[in-house]
C-alpha cells in the first residue's frame, strides 16, 4: 500500500509525493487495483494500462488533445502542434518534422559533446556537484537556444520562463497543511504566474521574430520564417504558436531524464558499471531509462464523447489523465517489466508517446542523453549520492531537483 | 524473408532505422523507407530489430 489511492473515496492522489519520488510500485498498485480511476482535486479519470493508453493515444478523434479551456498554460490559443488535432495537425508536422529529423538533430552532436565537456570541466575537480543545476539544466537549454540561434546569453531568462509555466510553484510556495480549497486557490495563483510569464514569453518572441523578418538564418528560427505550408508562409500567431511550445517541450523534459537516469545510475553502482565498462550498452541504457523512469509521466486528453473504458464511464468534455509511466512498467506489455534490462531486445516504450503526436523532439532528445550518458560516464565513472543527502523529485515531470554528488578526486 | 511498411503507421519515432541501418532508412521528415524488402539472410536481425521496436507496429515480417 503506497496510501496514493485513497481508502475511502477510492480517489487516486497524483501529486502524493511517493509518485515522483519511487513511482513503480505505485503503478503496480493503479494498474491492478484501479486501471481507470478517478484524480483526487481534479476528479479527472486516470488511465494506467499500456493497452488503453496506447489505444487512445492513437485516436485523437475520441481522445484530443485540443483542450480549450481546459489546459491552462498562460497560452491565448493553442500550442502548435501539441494542442490540435489530426488532419490541421498533420500540416504542421509535416512541415516540422524535417526540422527535427533524426539527421538534423546529429548534426548538433558536437555542440552537444563540447559543452557537455565544459560543464563537467567546471566541477570535475571539486569531487562534487548539484547535478541539476550543474548539468541537467544548462546542458539542453544551451542546446535549444543554439538550435533556435538565440544568445546564449539568454538562458536565465528563458530558463525564468519556461519554470514560469512548468513549474510556477518554484515562484510560490505552496500552503501548508492546507485545505482543498486552499489548495484549489493556490492553482488559481499559479495559473496567474503562468498567463503573466507566458505574455512575457511571446513579447520575447515577437520581438525575434520582428528583428529577423528579413534576414536569412541558418537556424530553427530562421527555417521558421521561411517555411510555407501549402504556399503560405506562416502567420505571426503560427509562429509564436510554435515557439511557445518549443519552448515548454524541448527545455524541461531532457533535464529530467537526466537527473532520473543519473539518479537511478548512482543508486545502482553495479547498472552503472555495466555501462561504463561497455559504452555500447549507452542507446540500450537510454530506451530503458526512459522506459523505467519515464519522466514525463503523464499526458491529458479531452474526451471527444461519451465512453466507457474498463466499466468506468468518462463523460464528453472530461480532461483524463493517460499514465504514461503506468504503462511503460505493464506487466501485460513488457517481459519482465520490472527488471532493468539495458539489453532488452524488444521495448516499445510511450515516453515519447505514440500516434499523430509523437514527441517532435524525440530524436534530439534522444542524441542528448546519448551524449550526455557517454561524456558524464567517460569523465565521471564512479559517482554516488553525498552522504546523508537525499534526492528531491517535483511531481509532473520528474525533474530531480535536489541531486548532490560525489565522486573521488 | 519479406518486410512491409505500412506507410499510415508509421509516424517517425526512427526505431527501425536506428536498430535495424541497412535494412530501414529515413525520408526527409524522419519517417521510415524500407531499403530491402526481400531480407538477405545477414541482415535478418536487423529486420527484426526494426519489425520489434516499432511503437505503431507499422512494420510486418514475412518468412
Amino acid at each position: 500500500m503506497s496510501g496514493v489511492i485513497d481508502e475511502k473515496t477510492g480517489e487516486i492522489l497524483l501529486f502524493h509525493p511517493e509518485v515522483a519520488r519511487c513511482p513503480q510500485p505505485v503503478y503496480a498498485e493503479l494498474r491492478s487495483k484501479c486501471p481507470v480511476g478517478r484524480a483526487q482535486i481534479t476528479a479527472s479519470p486516470v488511465v494506467s494500462r499500456f493497452e488503453d493508453v496506447v489505444w487512445a493515444l492513437r485516436h485523437p478523434e475520441i481522445f484530443s488533445s485540443e483542450m480549450g479551456e481546459q489546459m491552462k498554460l498562460g497560452n491565448p490559443r493553442p500550442m502548435i502542434p501539441q494542442q490540435i488535432d489530426p488532419p490541421n495537425q498533420t500540416r504542421y508536422r509535416r512541415l516540422l518534422d524535417p526540422l527535427f529529423s533524426r539527421k538534423r538533430m546529429l548534426e548538433l552532436t558536437p555542440a552537444v559533446r563540447r559543452h557537455a565537456n565544459q560543464l563537467i570541466d567546471a566541477f570535475a575537480g571539486a569531487g562534487r556537484c548539484e547535478f541539476d543545476e550543474a548539468f541537467a539544466i544548462p546542458l539542453p537549454c544551451t542546446a535549444f537556444l543554439a538550435l533556435f540561434g538565440l544568445p546564449a546569453s539568454d538562458l536565465p531568462t528563458f530558463l525564468e520562463m519556461k519554470d514560469g509555466i512548468i513549474r510556477p510553484h518554484k515562484f510560490l510556495d505552496p500552503p501548508k497543511d492546507a485545505s482543498l480549497a486552499e489548495m484549489a486557490a493556490h492553482i488559481d495563483l499559479q495559473n496567474a504566474h503562468r498567463k503573466k510569464t507566458a505574455d512575457r514569453m511571446f513579447t520575447y518572441f515577437e520581438e525575434e521574430i520582428e528583428k529577423n523578418a528579413s534576414a536569412h538564418r541558418d537556424d530553427l528560427l530562421g527555417a521558421l520564417l521561411e517555411a510555407e505550408m501549402d504556399g503560405e508562409k506562416l502567420t505571426r500567431e503560427e509562429l509564436l504558436d510554435i515557439c511557445f511550445l518549443l519552448l515548454i517541450a524541448g527545455l524541461d523534459t531532457v533535464t529530467a531524464t537526466l537527473g532520473c537516469n543519473i539518479a537511478y545510475l548512482a543508486a545502482n553502482p553495479e547498472q552503472r558499471r555495466r555501462i561504463v565498462d561497455q559504452p555500447k550498452l549507452i542507446p540500450g541504457a537510454v530506451e530503458e531509462l526512459l522506459r523505467w523512469e519515464t519522466p514525463v509521466t503523464a499526458v491529458p486528453r479531452i474526451a471527444k464523447c461519451d465512453t466507457t473504458l474498463r466499466d468506468f464511464e468518462i463523460k464528453k468534455g472530461e480532461v483524463v489523465t493517460f499514465l504514461i509511466g503506468a504503462a511503460n512498467t505493464d506487466d501485460d506489455h513488457f517481459k519482465r517489466a520490472q527488471d532493468v534490462d539495458f539489453e532488452r531486445e524488444r521495448n516499445i516504450h510511450l515516453a515519447f508517446g505514440a500516434g499523430p503526436h509523437r514527441c517532435l523532439g524525440s530524436h534530439l532528445a534522444r542524441m542528448e542523453l546519448q551524449v550526455a550518458m557517454e561524456e558524464w560516464h567517460r569523465r565521471i565513472p564512479d559517482y554516488r549520492i553525498q552522504a546523508g543527502e537525499t534526492p528531491m523529485f517535483s511531481p509532473g515531470i520528474r525533474e530531480v531537483m535536489y541531486l548532490p554528488l560525489e565522486w573521488d578526486v | 524473408m519479406r518486410v512491409r511498411l505500412d506507410e499510415a503507421k508509421c509516424v517517425g519515432h526512427g526505431r527501425c532505422y536506428v536498430l535495424g541501418p541497412d535494412v530501414y532508412e529515413e525520408d526527409d521528415a524522419g519517417h521510415c523507407v524500407v531499403r530491402v524488402s526481400d531480407v538477405p539472410r545477414e541482415l535478418e536481425d536487423q529486420a527484426r530489430a526494426g519489425e520489434q521496436n516499432c511503437p505503431e507496429g507499422a512494420l510486418e515480417i514475412e518468412e
